[in-house]
């Protein structure tokens, strides 16, 4: 099967609004008549079901949370990007477009890059008009701070909570629909498969989490919103339920996993401190705008920082990078934190550990200045570790964070199954191999807002389909598989539970295919899950029944698909022979420890097609073409 | 006026009741403390200051309806409150434990405020509805705190509504929306205070007519 | 420093919202002080589990203290002891070895029981849904600096907008009452520019919701603003409170 990312002609910058004018549209009065289903509330799904609603689509929305409320996009701290430029400092469209591409270590579509970027402003212009508190200056106006891998600003924020403040946006306005019956909220339910009927996504099979039972949905276009896999690491910042699972049940139906290698490990976690541990906690990527990232200079130093003199603690980035500083992309600054401690040089208790200090911007600003920018991440620090910040420098290291890779869609998010489209971090296609600072809430908001309700209608109105309720047979047979599922699940009674063969699969994910990556070490993890998958069908144990509230079975099936996923992206790993942002291959590296890309052989997407169980996927490559910005290797310096 | 009823049935509009019903009474202590406080003056100035206050007639009797339909306001909107609340929570805690938002007014209101009420009505049985025809108003106060029981009776009752206006008087500007971070120190101490000078005020007035009449 | 403790755990068992409840004891041992408080309760259920018992049903997610999801009542307070703090975010070296830890849900005629310390909030969405948003189409909204917001405005909104929805005020308000809740929403949309248009109709909308929903009546107790995570103050209810008001009074809005 060749890839068609139906890339518009012209030039980038016309590229959007020539799709626009191009593609067909569903006149007002007929949109009613299709029905559309969006699985997640994100900022991607939450956007997507109100501003479908708004057109006129009727919409069923699925989250499992107890409230569209809740879905992660709640945690993220930092801010949002858009090429406003209102601080003057030289942004651009184009900047936005440029950083993007280049940040994301030339992996992505230029096309897809220039529309977020085209749409970045109107994001800003729309949560502002729903009363999302963004900071302000003393004027009025907005107030916009840095983020790594730009030299200019533009990230808007609300304190440290601006994810929480965008998605309570999102769901306020999917609140008004529902309240205007345009919208069917479906909470406390799980996507368990995708129906296909005809070749093209007509349904889905959920579980009611409260009763257990399984229903089926059936609709005109499928729209996935589930997020990122960052779980397959078991400890990530990703909430507790964040899951493969839907986008897994697409791949199986026959939708492409593009990249899935690519995963961001974020550098300003607070680091781990034991075996028990559920999850990791993220520092706002903003603390670098005003902390400075050290080690000691000599190797098993144990003293105290504040007993370490100046003239014997490296500010390494600082040193390395001395144009962008502390505020280098995200992959850098954590290859080059793990660097440090696999040197001897990391702090804390487990030597797994860097300096984050604010020493001097609170000598500088004052205590109040940075109380105001930071004091809540502050506290979130103080809370979970016991250390008061003001006082002693935090200690940060990185963690799995998001994951770049997802569905792989063309450039109007469609899956290469017709008629399921995929959002946000569940897809693929905005931020190549690394992900910058403040984009995942511009690009889950775009594919919402400004994206997918234009694209959908282009479907719609160009794709002959047949009436199809839930009484089709597919519904039947989907529904016959989760059933089987479910009860193999609870049938296997063995000795180990589900959290501890998820907390060694993580294990197995992080040590071989983590910031770093060896042929080797990939193959030896293989092997590792194969065998974990194993055991797990034989020996895991997940009590209750199925017709009743039963998490246990719940987190079962997550883990389950996580443990066939996590050897796909040992396999994309494996295959994809360079480094690129978050794929850092120890083979391929310059000579100053960068990723050394191979844009002869890998300047491409990797889609991976689902053949049948313990069947090797089949491979498929969508070229990457950049008519517009040159390869270069990537210098913060 | 169908959204006067619904306005006022709501959880707010029966805060605004509550808090302009109790500021309503709190305003009338105020004037009964000040009438009061002629007892100090002797004999002659109190019943004076009665006899000038049933010379007001209709305003009197006014004041009086007034007041009786404030305290039906209150008193059944109050129990209306506290049935709901009781509702509200149909399985109760297992541990109870303050936050420290609750102080002992807030928390007894619903019982202070039935206890004040079974006072008011002993207090009007005494003093209010009885034949004054052949007697004065010191006579009859007099008389009755010679009993040591009425004295205790009135000290605890003053201390209760003490209590009561502890919380009600803050926290009527609270529901009227009278929160300004500038004023409500201010309006919590003036809450203090009245309260305060209400218990000692009112209460040791019994005290003082048994020691000295 | 770690160090480990144990404790009795007396937790609320109830397989759903129709039968009766109690509370069990269970012996949580060698819990880390640097645990959180869910990751407690995650050993304890992993042992359960491996012993052929029902883990305990709780509802959890971000373990940041953002979601809203977790909440249960700790020794008679809503997510634990520390102040500004969610279940999640509470750290085991918060509690001393030989601890008997009482653990229930959240308690409201409002917020069935699903499972043990598992609720149904669903009612704090449908107050959203009767108003709590701005009716803006995507597509439409004028520059985004159009309207400039004082700091002071956009920071009093902000305060009020860090609600999490997690019911927390409802579980500690001796009435069951939600109205730091309702206030939060309003509140910050009354605050803004943005939100002027609609405030009357929200006002009234949003209560009547939540007076349909069960909950009790505020009483000025302050329980709410002293065990809210998000410290969000009761000067949001007075808000409410005068918005009702204006929006009673002296709106045409029925």
């Amino acid at each position: 099967m060749q890839l068609d990312a139906k890339i518009p002609d012209g030039p980038l910058a016309e590229k959007w609004d020539r799709h626009r004018f191009e593609m067909k549209l569903v006149n007002p009065a007929n949109k009613r008549k299709f029905d559309i289903i969006v699985v997640g509330t994100g900022l991607a799904g939450g956007s997507a079901s109100a501003t479908l609603a708004e057109l006129g689509y009727n919409v069923k929305t699925f989250c499992f949370q107890d409230s569209p409320r809740r879905a992660h996009s709640i945690a993220a701290q930092g801010g949002i990007n858009a090429a406003k430029n209102y601080p003057n400092d030289g942004d651009s469209i184009w900047r936005l477009f440029y950083d993007t591409v280049k940040g994301g270590d030339f992996r992505a579509r230029e096309a897809n890059v220039h529309r977020l970027a085209q749409v970045s402003n109107n994001i800003i212009d729309h949560c502002v008009a729903q009363g999302i508190p963004f900071a302000r200056e003393y004027g009025g106006l907005l107030a916009n701070r840095s983020f790594g891998g730009a030299q200019v600003s533009r990230t808007f924020y609300a304190r440290g909570q601006t994810g929480q403040q965008l998605l309570l946006g999102a769901y306020s306005s999917l609140a008004r629909q529902i309240a205007a019956g345009k919208v069917t909220m479906f909470p406390r339910r799980e996507m368990l498969d995708v129906v296909i009927v005809d070749g093209q996504a007509r349904g889905i099979v959920v579980r009611n989490l409260i009763s257990g039972e399984l229903e089926t949905h059936a609709a005109h276009a499928v729209v996935l919103a589930t997020g990122g896999y960052g779980n397959v690491f078991f400890l990530s910042t990703n909430a507790m339920g964040c899951n493969v699972t839907a986008a897994y049940r697409a791949y199986k139906k026959g939708a492409f996993f593009a990249n899935p290698c690519f995963t961001q490990i974020h550098p300003t976690c607070i680091p781990v401190h034991g075996t028990y541990q559920s999850k990791l906690t993220l520092m706002s990527e903003s603390l670098r705008n005003d902390g400075r990232v050290w080690v000691p200079k000599k190797a098993g130093d144990t003293r105290r920082p504040a007993d370490i003199p100046e003239d014997e603690r490296d500010y390494f980035l600082e040193r390395k990078y001395p144009s962008f500083g502390n505020l280098v992309p995200r992959d850098v600054a954590s290859r080059n934190a793990k660097e440090q401690c696999d040197m001897g040089k990391g702090v804390g208790e487990t030597r797994l550990a860097v300096y984050l200090d604010f020493a001097d911007a609170i000598r500088r600003d004052g205590r109040a200045v940075i109380e105001k920018k930071y004091g809540n991440l502050f506290q979130m620090y103080a809370k979970i570790t016991a250390d008061n910040p003001y006082e002693t420098p935090m200690m940060i290291y990185p963690a799995v964070h998001y994951t770049m890779g997802g569905l792989w869609v063309d450039y109007n998010l469609m899956s290469t199954v017709p008629g399921l489209f995929v959002l946000g971090e569940a897809n693929f296609s905005d931020h190549g191999a690394n992900r910058l600072g403040a984009s995942a809430l511009m690009q889950g908001l775009a594919d919402g807002y400004f994206v997918i309700p234009y694209t959908i209608g282009g479907y719609l109105a160009g794709t002959p389909q047949r009436a199809v309720t839930t009484a089709d047979p597919a519904f039947k047979a989907a529904t016959q598989a989760v059933n089987g599922r479910i009860s193999k699940l609870l049938s296997i009674n063995g000795h180990r539970t589900v959290d501890d063969f998820h907390r060694e699969l993580g294990g197995i994910m992080w040590d071989y295919c983590g910031m770093a990556r060896t042929n080797a070490g990939l193959e030896v993890a293989r092997g590792l899950i194969q065998n974990l998958r194993a055991e797990f069908w034989e020996n895991v144990k997940v009590p209750g029944d199925p017709g009743e509230f039963n998490q246990s079975l719940e987190r079962a099936g997550r883990v389950a698909d996580f443990l066939e996923f996590g050897e796909l992206m040992l396999i994309d790993a494996r295959a994809r022979q360079e480094s690129c942002g978050g794929h850092f291959n120890e083979a391929f590296q310059t000579q100053e420890n960068e990723a050394l890309r191979d844009d002869e052989n890998f300047c491409h997407v990797a889609a991976w097609e689902f053949t049948g169980e313990d069947k090797e996927p089949a491979f498929h490559k969508e070229p990457l073409v950049f008519e517009n910005v040159h390869l270069t290797q990537r210098s913060y310096k | 006026m169908n959204w006067l009823i619904n306005t006022l049935g709501s959880s707010i509009g029966k805060k605004l009741l509550m808090a302009l019903t109790g500021l309503g009474f709190i305003s009338f202590l105020v004037g009964h403390l000040a009438g009061n406080l002629t007892i100090y003056g002797g004999k002659d100035a109190f019943n004076s200051y009665a006899a000038h206050l049933h010379a007001l007639g209709p305003f009197v009797t006014a004041a009086e309806l007034g007041l009786l339909l404030f305290a039906v306001i209150h008193v059944a909107t109050g129990a209306i409150l506290f049935y709901q609340n009781l509702q509200a929570r149909p399985e109760r805690y297992k541990v109870n434990k303050s936050g420290g938002g609750r102080t002992i007014g807030s928390a007894t209101m619903p019982y202070t405020g039935f206890v004040v009420l079974a006072f008011v009505i002993f207090h009007l049985l005494n003093f209010h509805f009885v034949d004054k025809t052949h007697t004065t108003i010191f006579q009859i106060v007099s008389e009755a705190f010679a009993s040591p029981v009425y004295v205790l009776i009135y000290i605890v009752a003053m201390v209760i509504v003490a209590l009561h206006v502890s919380h009600g008087f803050w926290s009527a500007f609270q529901s009227l929306g009278a929160n300004h971070p500038k004023y409500m120190p201010f309006i919590m101490g003036v809450s203090v205070a009245v309260s305060v000078i209400f218990g000692i005020g009112f209460g040791f007035l019994p005290v003082y007519i048994s020691l000295f009449s | 420093m770690t160090k480990t403790i144990n404790l009795t755990l007396k937790v609320w068992r109830q397989k759903g919202p129709h039968v009766k409840g109690k509370l069990e004891t269970y012996h949580a041992n060698n819990i880390s002080t640097d645990m959180s408080f869910l990751e407690m309760i995650d050993v304890v259920n992993e042992q359960l589990t491996l012993d052929g018992k029902d883990p305990i049903a709780f509802d959890h997610d971000c373990r940041e203290g953002i979601c809203g999801s977790c909440g249960a009542v700790v020794n008679g307070r809503p997510h634990g002891p520390e102040k500004g703090t969610t279940l999640c975010q509470l750290h085991m070296r918060h509690f001393s070895d030989g601890d008997t830890v009482v653990v229930e849900p959240w308690r409201s005629r409002a917020f069935p029981i699903i499972r043990d310390l598992a609720v149904d909030r669903g009612v704090l969405d449908k107050i959203i849904q009767a108003g709590g948003y701005i009716s803006v189409n995507a597509g439409g909204a004028q520059d985004a600096n159009a309207i400039p917001i004082p700091q002071e405005v956009a920071d009093k909104a902000m305060d009020a907008a860090a609600c999490i929805g997690c019911g927390a005020c409802v579980a500690a308000c001796p009435n069951a009452s939600a109205m730091l809740f309702v206030s939060a929403k309003v509140s910050q949309l009354a605050l803004l520019p943005q939100g002027k248009p609609e405030a009357a109709r929200r006002a009234i909308a949003m209560l009547c919701s939540a007076d349909k929903a069960g909950f009790g009546n505020c009483s000025n107790e302050r329980e709410c603003e002293a065990e809210c995570p998000k410290e969000i103050s009761i000067t949001h209810i007075a808000r409410l409170n005068r918005e009702f008001f204006k929006a009673s009074f002296g709106s045409s809005v029925q």
